[in-house]
């Protein structure tokens, strides 16, 4: 039960990024909600709980783009473990220490996009894309977080009551 | 001690697994390995039915409200018959969005007939899961004789080429994604360029020679050469010329002729 809810809010995460997301998007930038996802599983879960997150989403969101393969895979994986490492040496209660682990990991997943697609792919990326669109994107994926963690604090105080992980 | 240090090094191994993994399938996507993309298709094919339910609730959502604030001032002048003025909105609703999609289908018709080609229509039921790459869900994949590689257009022009077929759905690159190129020419001038995007919402035309005489809103059209546009279709319209002394070749930004990022029904041309 406790995973399948937990499957359940990746297919409605993803679902909702690839649909009617674009319609809150500014600036041709709308929020990663896989990677606020990745975010709260490293933070919230014991040791190590991001990784598994990162890497599960990860996939599927590669698979649902056309970019190139493995990139989120990769991005995610490093997010969810570094973060799951970093919440037990770090105090990160609160909303200015999410908010800067958000930025962070959003900083950190435009980079891997932009270095792979520039070396790997060998293609062009807009040069707006590292002082317009990325710090763009930080904030609206530091703006979105805290709404969606009490979302997903609530659904998983609502599973701890009447499942067993 | 000895049991963290387990746990460390289990972990250590996981990361690397995952890690590797992850190289191994950027690798294989480059070099399009046709297995790799099993995971597109099961992807595919499991979030369809969720982007289609999505897609079809917003359209409903907009319609609602479109008709709720236009029609808000009869209903209040008029409480009796009000009940009767919200079946009828509900039923206009229906009935404006259908009129919408046979408009905007019968004008994809015409432009198939013009087109004189075989062609397949698809609805658009979905976007880029990442917020890099600039792509498109259509409703239509192999059962429909989709294959990759092949066109896809509205009647406003060209909008991308297929890039992985699945049984049911299928993925289109747009041309505004920073790993398109068309081979393209100016309509009035015929002087060719390469039409490359740059993950924005414009396109760049490259290797314009600085003696051409390129205005901004000249047309460029697909030169067919490259094998999957075919020649004469239109790309877009020039927004933007700079001509610089010490290069060979003018920067020219375009902006594409369809609005990408209102797609709603698309043409796949199989031939």
């Amino acid at each position: 039960m406790y995973y399948f809810v937990q499957a359940l809010i990746v297919v409605f995460l993803l679902s909702a990024q690839t649909t009617w997301l674009k319609l809150f998007s500014f600036n041709g930038v709308t929020p990663d909600l896989a990677l606020i996802w990745v975010v709260y599983c490293a933070v919230r879960y014991s040791w190590m709980g991001g990784a598994g997150p990162g890497l599960a989403i990860g996939i599927t969101q590669d698979s649902l783009s056309g970019g190139l393969l493995g990139v989120n895979t990769f991005s995610k994986t490093l997010i969810g473990y570094f973060f799951s490492t970093l919440k037990n040496k770090l105090f990160i209660e609160g909303v200015i220490p999410m908010g800067i682990f958000l930025a962070l990991a959003s900083i950190f997943d435009g980079l891997v996009f932009y270095f792979s697609t520039m070396t790997i792919l060998k293609g062009e990326v807009a040069p707006s894309f590292l002082y317009q669109m990325l710090p763009v994107y930080s904030v609206y994926n530091v703006l979105i977080a805290p709404v969606m963690f009490m979302t997903l604090d609530k659904i998983n105080g609502w599973l701890k009551l009447h499942t067993q992980p | 001690m000895s049991r963290r240090r387990f746990t460390s090094r289990k972990n250590i191994i996981f990361l690397s697994t995952a890690l590797l993994a992850s190289l191994v399938m950027m690798t294989l996507s480059v070099k399009q390995e046709k297995g790799i993309h099993f995971l597109d298709s099961i992807a595919g094919t499991v979030f369809s039915p969720f982007q289609n339910f999505f897609t079809q609730t917003i359209q409903s959502a907009s319609d609602g409200i479109n008709h709720y604030f236009s029609l808000a001032d009869v209903a209040r002048e008029n409480d009796r018959l009000q009940f009767e003025v919200q079946r009828l909105i509900s039923e206009k609703s229906k009935l404006v969005e259908r009129l919408a999609r046979r408009k905007r289908l019968s004008k994809l018709m015409a432009y198939e007939d013009d087109l004189r080609r075989e062609t397949v229509s698809a609805s658009v039921i979905g976007r880029d899961a990442t917020q890099w790459s600039k792509m498109v869900v259509i409703d239509k994949g192999t059962r429909d004789g989709i294959r990759n590689y092949l066109a896809v257009v509205t009647a406003s022009g060209v909008i991308g080429k297929i890039i992985h077929a699945g049984p049911s759905t299928s993925k289109v690159l747009l041309i505004i994604d920073s790993r398109s190129a068309v081979d393209a020419l100016f309509q009035g001038s015929r002087v060719s360029g390469v039409v490359v995007g740059v993950g924005g919402d414009e396109c760049e035309l490259k290797f314009v020679p600085n003696t051409a005489n390129v205005k901004v809103g000249d047309y460029v059209l697909s030169s067919g050469l490259g094998g999957v546009f075919p020649k004469g279709l239109i790309i877009g319209k020039v927004s933007q010329v700079s001509v610089k002394k010490q290069s060979l070749f003018q920067d020219v930004t375009l902006v594409p002729s369809s609005d990408l990022s209102r797609l709603e029904e698309v043409l796949v041309l199989l031939s």
